[in-house]
């Protein structure tokens, strides 16, 4: 049996994992992976959307996207070009809490690549050609996001789901805020906000893990932004004590998408792992669990029907998701309700239990087998301020959830008369 | 199946590509034997039971409204079609929805019969395992099964699109899109490795790797810097797929609300009347190399990956394609580029896509 199998020493852990903080704020994390001739790096800074001032949402967001249009030191063709040249790749996006940073490339490419990373971070120019290019950029997204069901039940979702909250919004912005934020503003929140204060960056590859620290160490420790103001905290949120339905009419569509959801425990929590575990078997183990055993298997509604938990810092919220035919859409509707209401009401069966646990072990090794699986991993260490052992507890965490834990879980989460539920697609 | 293999935290899915159909899986070393043991299932003793496919049906109708919703999908699909007469490349993967409804369960059970063969298999292992142990557990899952050999229709390859050819669709949104496919050589082509770095010059180096590793920008690339770069479109893209027949090598682009696609088109053809008629530059060519070896290595990077790339490329060559991939491209001269570019690309043998939003006046058309 692979829960009997599973090497835990084997497993990522305080004797592996090389992290270090320094004096400027930064952490730098690293796990050797001796036979891949690349380096894939993944990073943030505490600053996202929910810093966006009133009446300019997505700022945070364009600012991550003008942070590659050229620095002082490269203008934009130059930049690109060894970024390419090298055929390595650096991309930055802003989330609601983080500017988010991710790349990869050739080992050997390293120094060049966390060169000019920083250069991208804390020294653009802002060159405003590129500023006119990426607004004319950002109102074909928001054409483009308009007809797409998916993503206009997600936004509706959030607003509902949210409201009163800086996840309300969404990242990009609105195209009526976006056409408001001009250059002084982008200039203004990136001399308030992005600096070394909180930066991490996680590193996984064939690199030689001592001398990409001190790589590190002789690339960032020396950046100093005076200025930095550290990002508010985020305000109090309570969860809807009433039942929400919105449907957002998107003529012609062959499909419909459908989001139902309710609040979750907070990331990475033991909470949080308990009500993994009871996601998994409401939408997601085998064929998208439960849920997709009803909606999909046996009903033939969806091509995808299954259930999420988000992890994240502040209020998260648990999901159930389904791309139906719109005909169909309150029939799933009424099968992911009887499974809902299955779940809140009965104990979860051992095997069932049984099951995804040891799905949640065996997917641990797996999990690790890139270079981003153990990036991501890294990053969640420090997001979630776990232990470097953490993997090598979780056999036990897990192996200590009972089925009446994932019940009393489930009834607590899963308020049915104060779901929030969201489609989007052909009129109804 | 799904149940047991979720146990061990492993994961499965089925792909099919216009060549091949692939079933795989990623689980624990410890599990192989689980694997082996499901594939030789599905293999020899599938029911096909009537109320499974008539659900099955309907979820595969549901993808295929999905993938509607999507302009590109429709426009993806329309190009492909008057790419070719009539070859099976011209048809969509996920099939028509009249094919959908009208395909039969006997139907479905004489092809799995016919083609669901030993001989007709390729079985292929990464990762961390003992190789005599691997082959024991194959012969023992595999060797009863028995095997007859598929009847089957060779299609006659298309070499060339025979003519300049346009087709246009209309549809709801607000913005346009064009996709424009030329003829590329079958995989096995010595001609393919040319036409990759042609590829990587004109639109950017295209990923073949299935199982996320990520890629790589392509705002160097000529396209980008002449369509996005001077405002003209908001994105562009290329694809180039290998295939045991010619395929295509397809542009994808979104278009901006102030140049219409005929303008967008126009500009398209300047850059590679351009590649026509000039070599490409030595520092080019060693970009495009270095990228090719950068994709290689981020390819190799986790084991689906590599268990994806042996068959794939034993699909359509073998598997020193990929073992040599980056060698076979170093030895491409800025002579061969020219060559292959001059032969592949000619606007008079190609398909011009145009999805036209019905608010066109944002687009200007």
């Amino acid at each position: 049996m692979v829960l009997k199998s599973l090497n835990t020493a084997a497993l990522p852990g305080a004797d592996t994992i090389f992290r270090k903080s320094y004096p400027n704020g930064s952490t730098f994390l690293a796990y050797p992976n001796p036979t891949s001739p690349a380096v894939y790096f993944r990073g943030y800074l505490p600053v996202g959307s929910i810093s966006d001032p009133d009446g300019k949402n997505g700022l945070s967001s364009f600012l991550a996207a003008m942070l590659s249009t050229g620095t002082h030191q490269h203008e934009f063709n130059q930049l690109h070009t060894l970024i390419e040249s090298c055929g390595a790749s650096i991309s930055i996006s802003s989330g609601s809490l983080s500017t988010i940073f991710s790349g990869q490339c050739l080992k050997e490419d390293l120094p060049l690549i966390l060169g000019l990373l920083l250069e991208m971070l804390s020294q653009p120019s802002f060159p405003q050609e590129h500023f006119a290019r990426l607004q004319q950029q950002l109102a074909t997204i928001f054409k483009i996001q308009s007809q797409d069901p998916q993503e206009m039940a997600s936004q509706a979702f959030d607003r509902l789901y949210y409201r009163g909250h800086p996840y309300a919004h969404p990242e990009i912005g609105y195209p009526q805020t976006v056409s408001t934020i001009n250059l002084e503003d982008l200039r203004a929140f990136h001399a308030d906000f992005l600096g070394p204060k909180g930066l991490v960056i996680a590193v996984a590859g064939g690199m030689d893990v001592e001398k990409t620290a001190d790589l590190f160490e002789q690339i960032f420790s020396n950046w100093d932004a005076p200025i930095q103001q550290i990002q508010a905290d985020l305000p109090d949120w309570q969860p809807h004590r009433e039942p929400i339905r919105e449907h957002i009419a998107i003529p012609e569509k062959s499909q419909s998408d459908l989001i139902i959801g309710t609040s979750a425990p907070a990331g990475m929590s033991d909470e949080y792992q308990i009500c993994a575990l009871g996601n998994s078997i409401l939408g997601q183990f085998g064929m998208m669990g439960r849920i997709g055993e009803s909606v999909r298997e046996r009903s033939g509604l969806a091509y995808f029907a299954g259930s999420t938990l988000e992890v994240g810092i502040g209020p998260s919220c648990w999901k159930v998701i389904a791309g139906v035919n719109p005909d169909n859409l309150e029939k799933a509707l009424g099968k992911i309700r009887e499974e809902l209401k299955r779940f809140i009401n009965e104990l979860v069966t051992q095997a069932e239990l049984s099951d995804v646990k040891q799905q949640a072990l065996g997917q641990l090794p797996i999990s690790l087998e890139s270079n981003a699986g153990i990036v991501r991993f890294l990053l969640s260490l420090q997001r979630y301020e776990l232990s470097l052992d953490y993997l090598r507890e979780l056999p036990d965490i897990l192996e200590s959830v009972t089925a009446q834990d994932i019940l009393t879980c489930a009834q607590k989460y899963w308020d049915l008369e104060s779901l929030v539920i969201t489609s989007a697609g052909r009129p109804l | 199946m799904e149940t047991t293999l979720a146990r061990t935290g492993g994961y499965t899915n089925a792909f099919t590509s216009p060549d091949w159909t692939a079933y795989f899986q990623t689980l624990p070393s410890s599990a192989l034997e689980i694997a082996l043991l499901f594939e030789a299932d599905r293999m020899a003793n599938s029911l096909f039971d009537h109320l499974e496919v008539e659900t099955e049906r309907t979820v595969i109708l549901s993808e295929r409204e999905g993938n509607e919703n999507e302009p590109q999908f429709l426009l993806g699909e329309a190009v492909q079609q008057a790419a070719f007469k009539q070859h099976p490349y011209r048809n969509e993967v996920l099939g028509s929805t009249q094919d959908l409804l009208s395909l039969t369960r006997d139907d479905l059970y004489g092809h799995y019969r016919n083609y669901y063969q030993p001989s007709n298999a390729l079985l292929c292992l990464a990762g961390s395992f003992d190789i005599d142990e691997a082959l024991s557990l194959i012969n023992k899952h595999f060797e009863p099964i028995e095997n007859s050999e598929p009847v089957r229709s060779i299609p006659i390859p298309e070499n060339e699109i025979t003519s300049a050819q346009r087709v246009e669709l209309d549809g709801p949104g607000e913005t346009d899109y064009i996709q424009i496919a030329w003829r590329s050589p079958k995989a096995s082509d010595p001609d393919f490795f040319a036409y990759s770095l042609i590829e990587s010059i004109l639109s950017g180096p295209s990923t073949l790797n299935m199982f996320g590793s990520g890629g790589i920008g392509n705002r160097s690339s000529r396209l980008y810097r002449e369509l996005v770069e001077k405002q003209v479109a908001a994105s562009v893209y290329g694809s180039l797929s290998a295939s045991i027949d010619p395929g295509i090598y397809t542009l994808y682009i979104t278009c901006r609300g102030d140049h219409t696609p005929d303008e967008v088109i126009y500009r398209i053809d300047q850059v590679i009347d351009t590649f026509l008629n000039e070599t490409p530059s030595i520092e080019e060519m060693i970009i495009a190399l270095k990228q090719a070896r950068a994709n290689f290595a981020y390819g190799s990077d986790n084991i689906t990956n590599q268990a994806f790339w042996l068959g794939y490329a034993q699909s359509f060559a073998d598997y020193s394609w990929f073992t040599d991939y980056v060698n076979r491209l170093e030895n491409v001269s800025r002579e061969d580029i020219i060559r292959v570019a001059r032969q592949y690309l000619d606007p008079a043998h190609r398909v011009t896509g145009i999805y036209r939003n019905r608010n066109g006046a944002a687009n200007g058309s």
